[in-house]
């Protein structure tokens, strides 16, 4: 089968990236808090690629360790969304009635706040935490997962061959996951793509604010609110942060483009 | 001999397809002569369409007219820049396309619509192209036109957007009027006002017409002269009063022995075997030849020209010839005194639109203006009838009837919310084994991401009726009885063809050895030849095993064909049942009248008696007061009619009309 | 319509009693103790009774919801913990401040995505379409806080074209005030602009593709008028509805903005409040930007409605 170029290449700058992030104690040239006065703001050399901050911590081990916690917000939070919203957009769209009407209700609720500022809401009153952002980040996306599964699920569902289970007797658990989930899942994997880098940027965000990780340790986006004051002096210090960021965004955002190639068509096909 | 408003010469149109280039069609010329209607007759994929999309010069982007020349009263329409082709458009050349539901601009007021080319190419002012467009809607037949021409098209019945379109057609008096399956997406009873429409239409303003359909009845009555397009590639050509009686291609032949007719019910049909030929590979030799039964060596290896009108080297040798027919004419059933299989009585369903807050109205008029009084339609309201071991009952209706609601609630899929359902003496969630459906679309039917050995496979486990290896030896029997080999385990429906899908429906239905199976629509979906096919199999199955079937459709003469009985169904309640003889004979319940005049029957000669009905929306919801089909009713015969419900007549034994009038 | 606007209009009431449940909750119940939360890690009894004292926090809790919930209703705020000073005017003053910034920026991205959209989608597959379009895929993928720092560091620092905060007022001079306010602006509409040029560019590729664009050209009407009357107008119909999500986001992506270049707007004016744990503050601040989106969103319902015939005119059929 022939892999679309965007999916080998955004897959390997992905795959790049997540190696360094798991292997970063290993690779770092430097401990991520290690303190060097002396060193501060140099710029970058052999002996520090990305250069110093303010505390003369190596830049590059900062955003290898920070690399961690970045993607585990993105992937995490995506997990959680997935685990709560898939099942509440199948129940949804599968049960109709009573059940639908409850859920898209709450639905509206939970999106009837901006996602920022139902992040800063639910983080803002208690110390930051990478879990919990991700936890909070997974909760925002859960609606836009919910609206999507329960669309899927409606389109399956009335299909007939969904109307020729149910004529037989079937019970809910094998017509969800034996019929309407094996034809559901590829526009709900696409999407989850699209959540990881929305998810990545959402917690890069909210570090930035100061709500998701604690001092010392950081993530990206808090290295960038870091080197702010700094930023005419040492740019050096918020733009390699920044760059890789967006690098590990395109990247997913490509592995998300050649999916919806390759599933696509697939769905089509199966449609005869 | 004036010149031809249309000629298209050696035509070939191919579209890019995966590495290289489909030819849609190959080779294609026509004429339409001054005056005359041309019918271009084939099944889907024929690219019948694809040749009146060329001459307009609306084709998709990417594809390519590869050879031949179209021309237009003698004029070279390929050859003239766009500016010059567009001010034929909509002007002297009119295309009047299928779906009246997508073809108007949901965002527009239709008069709006209906002026533009008037506006456009005969730089009417807006207020003289209003008038105009009553005028226009008042031709084609639409009450109160004022009205229409302000209205949206979703405030429309089908049947009006169609004449709303055809209006637009005509606006500016186009010399060729050309028509892509118009009435395809509608009832039988608004086809049948569509086509009076066209026919007097023709006669009043003498325009010509390009007609392309799949219905084989409709050009019996509308076209002068026929042109039989398979593959893509013309098969013959004629008047069409030749061609429908003595056809001399087999694909011809075929076709018309493939159609179900009222008139010769009950003897087999005969299908074309076989499936269309993948156009990106065709086969070498005749294109037709995999198919043919007149088939001999040199149509392997021969591609064949059309000589006179047809494009066969045998047709000379084998006029007179009819395609093979299978023997046997379906045995009816003989009504034994068995006791009813299935009993329905009383049976209603109503729905609720809408959700929680839809619910809620705001009414001034009494008590508190808020109200909370959800929208309801009443699909089935009040419907008794059985059906004997082994009978098939055939239910007839058009569209938003409640046929299809009525099946459903007989295997559980809808609960009713009213009256009794018994199959086998239990409900139908207790006798799931018993009774089984078969839908309509072959497309939506079957799991995608499943083989066929696992979609029928899969009753057999469920209800546990086999385990193991067992399993796969009775999907191999239920696969032979739908005449499908066993090659076809492994294989997934998007390799399958329309008739082979609908086949594996059968089977997966069958694999619970049921006595009674509803047939939603099973083969509505499917090209008349291979539909001929699915029926044989059906009408096999019965006499096999026994099996009775709920036979749903809206197209009678299918239904004539297979029934035992017949049930005729308006607005949710049955009008008239009994034997199918019976039904099919006077006395009628006025609207059974009116379906059958309004079939388009290859055969029916000119002068049949045509009963039209008014008006031509099926209202739904509201409750009826006096006889629902009072609106439409050709023979309403007064103030009776709208306030007492009509009583059940007897005309024969077990022949029941509901109607005022006497029987 | 009319109907349908009221209907509309409990949804949201609805809607936001709810929201503020949930917010003084988020605020006043979950954190625990939020007295001690306030005062900091080193305060002593004496702080941190009165601050119980002042806030009312040993009532039970229903009673303090509805002791705020009912001053709301009559329009009172409450009280600034940091400045000791009304909410309500300060409010006022932000809020006014961030909607010239969210208007200009909200215009600009209706403005520029569509006709981009457009642009593109009348020219699909050309070399135009293909470089917008991986432009708007780099654009999707910069997050707002770091498209601001790459705006300050370039314009500011080192052409030093602009200045690095964003706010003057207008009372200095519109120059003044508009070279302050570009780069915020600017930052907040690259984001977004994307996300509408996208929509709006499959939105009319499928529109033109449909069977009613077809028989318009089949009248032998122009091209130019087929796209204006026939296409556009269906095909900006989901425009609304994705307008309406970006006012949410744009809403999100003003409290970073406001932070980074010191904009004085609600957003950073939230920030602070949390900073220094103002918690009636952060309440009124939240359910005022909730309530914003929400009459947002609900204008946009209300013009989908307007554009939908479906909707506006209802299903009367003419016999």
């Amino acid at each position: 089968m022939r892999w679309p170029a965007s999916l080998v290449a955004g897959g390997s700058v992905f795959a790049l990236i997540a190696v360094a992030a798991a292997l970063g104690p290993a690779l770092a040239p430097y401990p991520y808090d290690g303190m060097d006065i002396m060193a501060r703001f140099l710029p970058p050399s052999a002996a520090h690629w990305f250069g110093t901050d303010e505390f003369g911590r190596d830049v590059l081990s900062r955003m290898l360790y920070g690399a961690r916690l970045s993607l585990l917000m993105g992937v995490g939070a995506t997990a959680v969304c997935l685990v709560i919203g898939v099942p509440l957009g199948l129940a949804a769209g599968y049960y109709r009635g009573g059940i639908d009407e409850t859920i898209m209700r709450a639905i509206d609720l939970l999106i009837s706040v901006p996602p920022i500022l139902m992040g800063i809401l639910i983080l803002s009153m208690t110390p930051p935490n990478p879990w919990k952002t991700a936890i909070a980040v997974g909760i925002i996306y859960v609606p836009i997962m919910v609206r999507l599964t329960r669309s899927v699920t409606l389109e399956i569902a009335s299909e007939e061959f969904v109307l020729a289970a149910r004529a037989r007797g079937e019970r809910p658990w094998y017509i969800l996951g034996a019929e309407i989930l094996p034809n559901a899942w590829p526009p709900i994997i696409v999407e989850s793509a699209l959540r990881v880098t929305f998810a990545i940027m959402l917690g890069a965000a909210l570090s930035f604010l100061g709500l998701g990780v604690h001092p010392p340790a950081s993530d990206w986006g808090l290295m960038i609110a870091e080197a702010r004051p700094f930023i005419v002096e040492a740019p050096w210090v918020a733009i390699a942060p920044g760059i890789v960021l967006c690098l590990t965004v395109i990247a997913v955002n490509l592995i998300g483009d050649g999916l919806r190639e390759v599933l696509d068509p697939r769905l089509k096909r199966g449609r005869g | 001999m004036s010149v031809p408003v249309l000629r298209v010469s050696n035509l070939s149109v191919a579209y890019p397809a995966g590495a290289g280039w489909l030819r849609a069609i190959e080779d294609v010329s026509f004429e339409v002569a001054e005056g005359r209607a041309l019918g271009v007759v084939g099944e889907s994929g024929s690219g019948k369409s694809t040749s009146a999309l060329a001459v307009l010069g609306l084709l998709a982007p990417e594809a390519r007219i590869e050879s031949g020349a179209a021309q237009f009263k003698g004029e070279s329409l390929f050859e003239l820049p766009e500016a010059a082709r567009r001010d034929l458009r909509g002007n002297r050349i009119s295309i009047v396309f299928q779906d009246p539901f997508t073809s108007l601009n949901p965002a527009l007021p239709v008069g709006r619509q209906i002026a533009e080319p008037l506006v456009w190419h005969k730089g009417m002012d807006a207020a003289a192209a209003a008038i105009e467009v009553e005028r226009l809607l008042a031709e084609v037949g639409i009450p109160r036109p004022r009205e229409v021409a302000l209205a949206y098209p979703h405030q429309l019945s089908g049947g009006m957007k169609q004449r709303a379109l055809i209006a637009t057609a005509l606006a500016c008096s186009p010399e060729l009027l050309i028509l892509d399956e118009p009435t395809t997406a509608l009832d039988v009873t608004i086809e049948a006002q569509i086509l009076d429409l066209l026919e007097s239409l023709r006669r009043s303003r003498g325009v010509s017409m390009l007609y392309i359909t799949h219905n084989l009845g409709v050009v019996a009555r509308i076209c002068d002269d026929v042109c039989v397009l398979y593959a893509g590639r013309v098969v013959e050509q004629g008047a069409t009063a030749a061609v429908l009686k003595a056809p001399r291609h087999p694909y011809t032949k075929g076709l018309l022995a493939s159609l179900p007719r009222v008139t010769e019910r009950k003897h087999r049909l005969a299908p074309i075997p076989g499936r269309f030929p993948d156009l990106s590979a065709p086969p070498p030799g005749c294109i037709f030849h995999p198919r043919c039964s007149f088939v001999l060596d040199r149509c392997r290896s021969e591609p064949q020209v059309l000589a006179d009108g047809v494009r066969c080297w045998r047709a000379a040798e084998l006029a007179g010839e009819r395609w093979r027919v299978e023997e046997g004419a379906i045995p009816a059933r003989v009504g034994k005194d068995e006791g009813a299989l299935v009993e329905v009585k009383d049976l209603a369903k109503t729905f609720q639109l809408g959700g929680l807050f839809d619910g809620f109205q705001v009414d001034f008029s009494r008590g508190f203006p808020l109200k909370f009084a959800p929208p309801s339609v009443r699909a089935v309201d009040g419907v008794s009838f059985s059906v004997s071991p082994g009978e098939v009952l055939g239910l007839v209706g058009e569209s938003g009837c409640g046929k299809s609601t009525l099946g459903r609630m007989l295997v559980g899929l809808i609960e009713p919310s009213a009256g009794k359902i018994r199959i086998a003496g239990g409900s139908p969630q207790s006798q799931r084994r018993a009774a089984q459906i078969i839908f309509q679309n072959p497309d939506s039917s079957l799991n995608p991401r499943k083989t066929v050995q696992s979609i029928v496979g899969r009753p057999l486990q469920l209800h546990d009726l086999a385990s193991g290896s067992k399993v796969r030896e009775r999907v191999v029997e239920l696969l032979e009885l739908v005449r499908l080999s066993a090659a076809y385990l492994g294989r997934y429906p998007h390799q399958l063809s329309g008739g082979e899908k609908q086949r594996v429906g059968i089977a997966r239905a069958l694999a619970t050895s049921p006595r009674f199976i509803v047939c939603d629509e099973a083969v509505s979906a499917l090209d008349v030849s291979v539909q001929a096919y699915v029926l044989n199999v059906l009408a096999d199955l019965r006499d096999r095993l026994n099996v009775a079937y709920l036979f749903i459709s809206h197209d009678l003469s299918v239904i004539a064909h297979i029934a035992d009985r017949i049930a005729v169904m308006y607005r949710g309640a049955i009008v008239e049942d009994g034997r199918t003889e019976d039904v099919l004979q006077p006395p009628w319940h006025p609207y059974t009248e009116a379906l059958l005049s309004a079939i388009p029957a290859v055969d029916r000669t000119p002068e049949s008696k045509r009963i039209r009905l008014r008006g031509d929306a099926v209202e739904r919801g509201e409750a009826v007061k006096g006889c629902r089909f009072q609106h439409r009713c050709p023979r309403k015969i007064g103030a009776i009619c709208e306030t007492d419900t009509p009583p059940v007549r007897e005309a024969a034994a077990g022949h029941r009309i509901a109607c005022h009038i006497e029987v | 319509m009319l109907i349908y606007a009221l209907k509309r209009l409990g949804y949201v009431a609805v809607i936001l009693a709810v929201m503020s449940v949930l917010i003084f909750w988020a605020t006043q119940v979950m954190p625990g103790d939020v007295a001690q939360m306030i005062v900091g890690q080193f305060a002593t009894d004496e702080q941190i009774r009165a601050v119980r004292a002042k806030l009312r926090l040993d009532d039970p809790i229903h009673v303090q919801y509805l002791r705020w919930a009912g001053a709301l209703l009559q329009g009172d705020l409450g009280l600034s913990l940091m400045m000791d000073r009304p909410i309500g005017p300060l409010i006022r003053e932000a809020i006014l401040r961030s909607a010239v910034l969210a208007g200009i920026s909200l215009v600009l991205v209706a403005g520029v995505g569509i006709w981009l959209g457009v642009f593109t989608a009348v020219r699909k597959d050309s070399k135009a379409d293909h470089a917008v379009s991986v432009g708007m895929y780099f654009f999707i993928s910069v997050p707002e806080f770091f498209w601001a720092i790459v705006m300050i560091l370039l314009f500011a620092g080192y052409l030093g074209w602009l200045p690095a905060t964003g706010y003057a007022p207008l009372s200095e001079g519109f120059w003044t005030w508009l070279k302050h306010i570009i780069l915020p602006v600017a930052t907040l509409v690259t984001g977004l602009v994307a996300h509408v040029a996208r929509l709006t560019r499959s939105s009319m590729i499928e529109t033109l593709q449909s069977q009613y664009v077809t028989a318009a050209r089949a009248k032998g009407l122009p091209e130019r008028i087929v796209i204006r009357r026939h296409a556009l107008r269906n095909a900006l119909v989901p425009t609304i509805t994705v307008l309406a999500i970006d006012v949410g986001l744009l809403m999100g992506g003003i409290v970073v903005v406001e932070t980074v270049f010191s904009y004085p707007g609600l957003g950073r004016m939230l920030i602070f409040a949390i900073e220094q744990k103002d918690i009636p503050m952060v309440q009124a601040g939240i359910l005022t930007i909730t309530a914003v989106y929400a009459l947002a969103n609900l204008a946009a319902d209300l013009a989908y409605a307007f554009f939908n015939p479906r909707i506006r005119y209802g299903n009367a059929v003419a016999r």
